[in-house]
């Protein structure tokens, strides 16, 4: 790996390609009723595009190197993405100090994951499920549970399982949920705005996308709202999964799983 | 799979001129996409990028030299807050530029090298099973939706009219 990453003209060509194929197709929105409509977002088209250029057999200029270096570039070009929320949230300032307690208040709305518990419990799942249930899983999480539990302890598989598919999944799985929930749901736009903040910049990244589109004329709000809920998930959001939502999980755990727990899936087979 | 929580297996993009050159290359995709998709002029753009770009120079660079454990988005938000803080002398300059560069051009970049780096985790992906992908399916939803009826019911319960 000697050549610098910013040389990798493969990579960066096609995603050059990538982004002007996407930006000529543009937004698509396919009614699905009178009001309800989904809408297909440029971004969902780079974002699947570049998993399939990777997977195809007949494109040998994107491998795994290219992908190890996307990776790496990745993690310098979230700074741009958080520079231009942050840039709206300082517009904003003011309207984010009124808006404080909200804003603070739905960071404790992600201990909502613990609900999923029960249903990991019937699948079959045993000390994983606090791994998986705990928190969305995202790097920060990973760290919190392996360094409580240990590397190869079950509660640690558990959240690498769930760490893996939402790398594959989730960013793709969120636009979606996004955009029928603003055709579904009657919240507020601020609501929307702050709860695209998961934890998460590429999913938060994907969350935004439609709320910007559903609610024309607030762009610069609702920036400033995903944005500075996207840093508070960051600096306090890890101390509520430490201190709350981790020992609740395990408490909820202890409690339920002599109820309705199965017979462990993991030791036999873990892929069906 | 210690690869995936301290980035070992990463390309380390280390060094300032590396940082410096891959922005620029993010920033000219960015601004074919910003005037492609949302029709703004090229010009512009190019300078909006160059601030944001600036920003997330400074941040990386903070990170790596200050002595404190703080990661760069702490920097790149604080930085990017205070530039754009009403009052601020800087603010009237950065917010023009910026506000020329639509935030979806950037995700559309951004999620681009995202699909092409997540191929990586396929093959693991792929041994995990249907009842790891439900489960991970109702966490996510389970986040979202927690977050958004808290927020929502704060913001009924302050006051803060549906715009």
């Amino acid at each position: 790996m000697k050549k610098n990453p910013w040389r990798d003209y493969k990579l960066h060509g096609t995603v050059l390609i990538l982004v002007i194929i996407a930006e000529l197709i543009g937004t698509i929105e396919i009614p699905l009723t009178k009001d309800v409509a989904i809408t297909i977002m440029p971004l969902i088209y780079t974002i699947i595009l570049g998993l399939v250029f990777y997977l195809a057999k007949p494109i040998k200029w994107i491998e795994r190197k290219q992908a190890r270096i996307a990776e790496g570039a990745m993690m310098l070009f979230i700074g741009v993405l958080i520079a231009k929320l942050a840039v709206s949230s300082g517009q904003s300032i003011g309207l984010i100090f009124k808006m404080g307690p909200a804003l603070i208040l739905q960071e404790l709305g992600h201990l909502a994951t613990i609900l999923v518990l029960p249903i990991a419990l019937i699948l079959g799942f045993k000390k994983e499920a606090i791994g998986m249930t705990n928190s969305i899983g995202r790097e920060p999480n990973v760290a919190v549970v392996v360094d409580k539990f240990g590397f190869n302890s079950p509660e640690s598989r558990g959240v690498f399982a769930i760490f893996i598919i939402g790398t594959v999944i989730g960013t793709i799985f969120i636009s979606f949920l996004v955009t029928f929930s603003l055709s579904f749901l009657p919240l507020h736009p601020y609501a929307f705005a702050m709860a695209s903040g998961v934890g998460s910049a590429s999913m938060n990244a994907a969350a935004i996308g439609p709320t910007l589109a559903a609610f024309p004329g607030l762009e610069t709000q609702i920036e400033a709202f995903a944005g500075f809920s996207n840093l508070l998930s960051f600096c306090v959001g890890i101390y509520i999964v430490i201190f709350v939502a981790l020992p609740l999980t395990e408490k909820v755990y202890n409690w339920l799983e002599p109820k309705i727990g199965r017979d462990s899936i993991i030791p036999k087979k873990e892929d069906e | 799979m210690p690869d995936l929580i301290d980035g070992s297996e990463n390309v380390s993009v280390h060094g300032i001129f590396n940082w410096i050159f891959l922005l620029a290359i993010f920033s000219i995709i960015t601004v074919i996409g910003n005037f492609l998709g949302y029709k703004h002029p090229i010009s512009g753009s190019l300078i909006g990028m160059g601030i944001l770009s600036l920003i997330t120079l400074a941040g990386v660079w903070l990170e790596r030299y200050l002595p404190f454990n703080v990661s760069s988005i702490l920097y790149i938000s604080v930085i990017g807050i205070l530039l754009a803080f009403p009052g601020m002398p800087t603010s009237d300059f950065v917010l023009y530029y910026v506000s020329q560069i639509e935030l979806l051009a950037i995700v559309t970049v951004f999620l681009a090298y995202v699909g092409i780096g997540m191929g990586k985790s396929w093959d693991e992906f792929k041994a995990l099973g249907w009842k790891a992908i439900v489960i991970t399916i109702l966490v996510i939803a389970a986040t979202y939706y927690g977050a958004a009826i808290v927020a929502h019911i704060v913001l009924v319960l302050t006051g803060v009219p549906a715009v």
